[in-house]
């Protein structure tokens, strides 16, 4: 599959079972230097998986994976502060202030102190938190935890960034708030991401290159967007129409979202 | 309007959600509460003495006037016995506290020596104090050793366990959130173990401060000349029960005091963490 810049992300034939129920299926995409490349699925149809199978946590059965020219569960730790993961839930320290939740991975970096708080307060600032740096996690709303997230993810400046249904959780009006701030940011320092999610609006206002996975993450459908596709609501309607088919779900939150 | 909707705004919102079924909110915060309920159950405790003895001899149950005159006696003229037991208390303590916290990390963190530290632990959670106390005297002969000995012995499993379990309670979400910065293992337990632990420390320190006086007491009337226990000791085999009761009412103040000390650093150190009243 084609992709934009020389691909940062590969991944080749990669196949994984767990016990007998077949995950992920000869599965082969690449993810180019800058590219935005989200995969859409329903629940079941492996994306997870492969997030997992691209950040290192499990290895494939089969098949290779190259992520910034390593394999990421060989190359575990050669692959420090080159990635970054937002979660689907915050997944925030309790016992850190904002601030401190997002200069955790520059500390684990081994970034001198003074110069984590810098850039984890430009950061935050970013995703706009300004204010609220010094607040415990439980003092702040879902979509500010998620905004936290996102900068702890950033602040590490990763060349990759991997997002795993990072808004899902979100309401609509804060999801669209969040979606706009990251995909400002992402072209602004030109990261490359792949991110997983059910929503198909998520997708198209996100990516640059959705990938339409079935059961056994098969890709059944690519669609390429573009700011003119995203400009032009009939457009971006008939996209939407379009990945729903393929998905042909009755879920009732993915058709609330189409109807949005 | 419709009927169905008539009938639905006319029927009453279930019992559980209507406001007059909800247990009322008290006065006082919880704090304010206690103190209170402490200071009340103090006087009914006074009251009693005061009635007992009007019905029994002095030796058996003295007016609450003559255990506050003993109390007195005993705070201005040996409060060093006082002293050394308290130091005696927060040495060991302390001590079983870092102890428990190595073994009980160790224990989380490290699988493949869990089995022998679990099995260790557990045993002496089944050896009564009493033999350790016994054992103390025939292997020690300085004091101060015997009593470290056996609050440590003692003390020690408290903290192990908890912290054991407080690691095995650490949530995978954080777990997987801070190895995605492919962290050292000394930055995992920097970062996320420790701070997740301290919690589990003030539980254990608040469960056992009481224990560990009534163990240090003990310890002091079998293996020590000095401090609280051999005191009390010495006011029973020459009939003081009134400084009995002078030496207990002071223990008692003296965990009320610890166990306040303890909750203001738990507050301080766990400012991150709301205070949650279930009504």
């Amino acid at each position: 599959m084609a992709a934009a810049g020389a691909p940062l992300i590969e991944l080749r034939e990669v196949t994984k079972r767990f016990a007998s129920f077949l995950a992920v299926d000869k599965l082969s995409f690449s993810v180019g230097e800058g590219e935005i490349v989200a995969l859409l699925g329903r629940t079941g149809a492996g994306k997870s998986t492969v997030l997992n199978l691209v950040m290192g946590s499990i290895a494939p059965d089969s098949g290779s994976i190259s992520v910034a020219g390593c394999d990421p569960s060989r190359q575990f730790k050669q692959l420090r502060g080159r990635i970054a993961v937002s979660f689907q839930t915050d997944r925030l320290l309790p016992w850190r202030t904002a601030v401190e939740n997002a200069e955790l991975g520059l500390l684990i970096l081994n970034v001198p102190k003074d110069e984590a708080r810098r850039r984890a307060l430009a950061w935050l600032d970013r995703v706009k938190l300004r204010g609220a740096e010094h607040k415990y996690v439980h003092e702040l709303s879902g979509g500010m935890r998620q905004r936290v997230s996102l900068a702890r993810a950033l602040a590490v400046d990763p060349s990759i960034i991997f997002l795993d249904e990072s808004f899902s959780q979100l309401d609509h009006a804060t999801a669209r708030a969040l979606r706009t701030d990251f995909k400002r940011i992402a072209a602004e320092f030109g990261k490359t991401c792949l991110f997983v999610t059910h929503r198909i609006e998520d997708a198209i206002e996100i990516a640059d290159r959705a990938l339409i996975l079935t059961q056994g993450a098969r890709i059944a459908l690519v669609e390429h967007v573009t700011a003119a596709t995203r400009a032009d609501p009939a457009a971006t309607a008939a996209m939407h129409e379009r990945i729903a088919q393929v998905l042909g779900h009755e879920d009732a939150d993915t058709l609330a979202d189409a109807a949005e | 309007m419709t009927d169905d909707k008539a009938a639905t705004l006319a029927l009453p919102a279930p019992a559980a959600l209507r406001p007059s079924a909800l247990p009322k909110r008290g006065k006082f915060k919880m704090g304010q509460a206690d103190a209170l309920s402490t200071a009340a159950v103090v006087i009914v405790l006074l009251g009693a003495m005061q009635i007992a003895s009007n019905f029994v001899p002095d030796y058996i149950m003295p007016p609450p006037a003559t255990v506050l005159r003993a109390t007195w006696d005993i705070v201005t003229a040996d409060e060093l016995h006082v002293l050394i037991t308290l130091v005696r208390l927060f040495a060991s303590v302390a001590f079983s506290m870092l102890l428990g916290i190595v073994i009980g990390g160790a224990m989380g963190m490290f699988g493949t020596i869990r089995p022998a530290l679990r099995a260790v632990i557990v045993i002496d959670t089944g050896i009564p104090a009493l033999s350790w106390m016994l054992l103390a005297v025939f292997w020690f002969r300085d004091p101060e050793t015997r009593i470290f000995f056996i609050l440590t012995v003692i003390l020690v499993p408290f903290f192990a366990l908890s912290i054991y379990d407080g690691i095995r309670a650490l949530p995978r979400d954080l777990v997987d959130v801070v190895e995605s910065f492919r962290p050292s293992r000394w930055q995992v337990l920097r970062f996320l173990v420790i701070p997740h632990v301290v919690p589990y420390v003030f539980l254990t320190m608040k469960s056992v401060i009481g224990y560990a006086i009534r163990m240090v007491v003990f310890a002091e009337l079998v293996a020590s000349a000095s401090g609280i226990g051999s005191r009390m000791s010495l006011a029973q085999s020459t009939f003081r029960i009134d400084q009995v009761f002078a030496w207990t009412f002071l223990l008692v103040l003296l965990n009320i005091g610890l166990q306040t000390g303890v909750s203001m650093c738990e507050r301080i150190a766990l400012k991150w963490r709301p205070e949650v009243e279930v009504r």
